[in-house]
């Protein structure tokens, strides 16, 4: 059966990342980015990066926090660009921050919050 | 073979801090631990909150303080002003408030607080305003003497200070001194969006202190997450009576990562991005050096407060044994006016967090390393004159304190 489509327009090629990385909290993306294998990362890289430019450009057509579904589907997904692309781009593809500390023990007060 | 030519900026600029070795017994032992509460953290002005935690009358927070073995309520009274009492009932001393966690945040439209245990209810100045069954106690029992036991509170730019000393020794502007034009003026208030994080460290405070306290570090700990940043010193470092500051300089020219080009053209919310200045106080950055990121000033005992174009952010280091200290982190940013704009924020925040995380990582280690009582001394460089100015202070209010006795 296929599914609808759950990202705005023009994003179709994105939705196999939807499932696994359009998370709505900081805590949701940083658990998921730690529990990713070194291949699941670039490959969320290496294809939402391409597009990033207009991703930004498609949610800043909607006032801030005031996103349809689809649209917020498609922001947190690139959120969760903030969590990979270090470890892409700094740490040689680790899904952990080399020689850090627990990152488990650092809590985030506001890593509940949906965006 | 020669030795090498010395660089001694700072030793040179004070010499009254001299250059011997530190000895680490403060840093491991239990017993210089107890003398420090009392000497130090019991007389001190401490920061425990910003007043905008609690904008509204009726808004209270309530802040464990490990080391006094209590907790704080800070509640905004029909006055608007913030008072302090000890979160410990009248009667038979329950917590009035109970708590959720570290800081427990709430609300009181009446602007009183109600202890759970048997109704006992006061409002934001202590004041005991009502007990279910008053006559039942005897007549020596008097309402009018047995509100909550107050703790001084002041505020200065914003943020809310605790002095748990029955009458204080110094005023939160005398504490200050100095500090209060080094670090008055900025808008702190306009870099209204907090990320927060916080740890329980199995270390003494001062070392989880020194660690953030220096730049030294910059290029072997966060060779990870900024690897194409150096530092390149310490600029215009000042000492302020018990407080401290300097520029941090870091050189910014290399080019940066894809995402972090795509995420600086948006936002400035990175430390490690380059950004006008427009906001900072006369006498940061007084070189104008073009270098300069942050200014890390330290307001003893136990806060870091950093101020940089349009970000800033404080650390803070709660003393809870001689081997165990609660850090707080907290990093303020303009909130974002577009959601490309909050991206970009969301990729500086995590890599700071990252940067934080590679902090933290050395602390615990110092700490044990330092247990084993192989060394009795650390050796400091020119660049870490921040930790000797702050050890000079430590030891002068323990001696200080000690003869007051």
């Amino acid at each position: 059966m296929r599914r609808e489509p759950s990202l705005p327009k023009g994003f179709e090629s994105l939705e196999p990342l939807v499932e696994k990385w359009a998370l709505h909290t900081q805590n949701e993306r940083q658990h998921q980015r730690i529990n990713s294998s070194r291949g699941e990362l670039r490959y969320y890289y290496d294809n939402v990066l391409p597009r990033l430019p207009e991703i930004l450009n498609c949610v800043d057509t909607y006032e801030l926090g005031q996103l349809p579904p689809p649209a917020a589907r498609l922001f947190a997904l690139a959120l969760s660009l903030a969590e990979i692309a270090p470890h892409i781009e700094l740490y040689g593809g680790n899904p952990k921050v080399p020689h850090s500390f627990d990152e488990s023990r650092l809590i985030a007060e506001h890593g509940a919050v949906a965006n | 073979m020669n030795a090498p030519e010395r660089f001694l900026r700072w030793a040179d600029k004070f010499p009254e801090l001299g250059t011997d070795p530190i000895p680490v017994e403060p840093c491991i032992s239990p017993e210089f631990f107890d003398r420090e509460k009392q000497d130090v953290f019991m007389k001190t002005w401490l920061v425990v909150g910003r007043e905008d935690e609690i904008p509204n009358v009726g808004d209270y927070k309530v802040k464990k303080i490990h080391f006094a073995r209590t907790s704080v309520i800070l509640m905004r009274g029909k006055d608007g002003v913030v008072r302090g009492h000890h979160n410990t009932c009248s009667h038979r001393g329950n917590k009035v408030i109970v708590e959720t966690g570290e800081e427990t945040f709430g609300r009181s439209k009446a602007a009183v607080v109600t202890c759970r245990f048997h109704g006992w209810v006061y409002d934001a100045s202590g004041k005991l305003l009502s007990v279910p069954e008053e006559e039942r106690f005897a007549p020596c029992f008097d309402k009018g003497t047995s509100g909550l036991a107050p703790v001084h509170v002041d505020v200065w730019e914003g943020f809310l200070f605790v002095n748990l000393a029955s009458e204080p020794q110094q005023s939160l502007k005398d504490f200050l001194g100095d500090m209060d034009a080094h670090l008055g003026g900025y808008p702190y208030g306009r870099m209204s969006q907090c990320f927060s994080y916080s740890t329980m460290l199995n270390c003494n405070w001062k070392i989880a202190l020194d660690a953030f306290s220096e730049a030294y570090h910059v290029s072997t700990i966060h060779a990870g997450s900024f690897p194409n940043v150096f530092s390149s010193g310490l600029a215009d470092v000042v000492l302020l009576g018990d407080h401290r500051s300097t520029g941090i300089c870091l050189t910014l020219n290399a080019e940066p990562t894809p995402v972090a080009k795509i995420a600086h053209a948006l936002s400035g919310a990175s430390v490690v991005s380059q950004r006008k200045s427009s906001m900072l106080p006369p006498n940061i950055n007084p070189g104008a050096r073009d270098d300069f990121s942050f200014e890390l000033s330290v307001v003893f005992p136990n806060i870091l407060i950093h101020i940089s174009e349009g970000i800033w952010f404080t650390h803070q280091f709660w003393p809870v044994a001689h081997n165990k200290t609660l850090w707080e982190g907290k990093y303020y940013l303009q909130p974002a006016k577009r959601n490309s704009e909050r991206w970009a924020i969301e990729f500086a925040q995590v890599l700071q967090r990252n940067a934080w995380l590679e902090d933290t990582a050395t602390m615990e280690d110092t700490h044990a390393a330092l247990e084993s009582g192989a060394k009795t001394h650390m050796v400091l460089q020119d660049e870490e004159i921040l930790l000797r100015h702050g050890y000079k202070v430590l030891e002068r209010y323990m001696e200080k304190q000690g003869q007051g006795k």
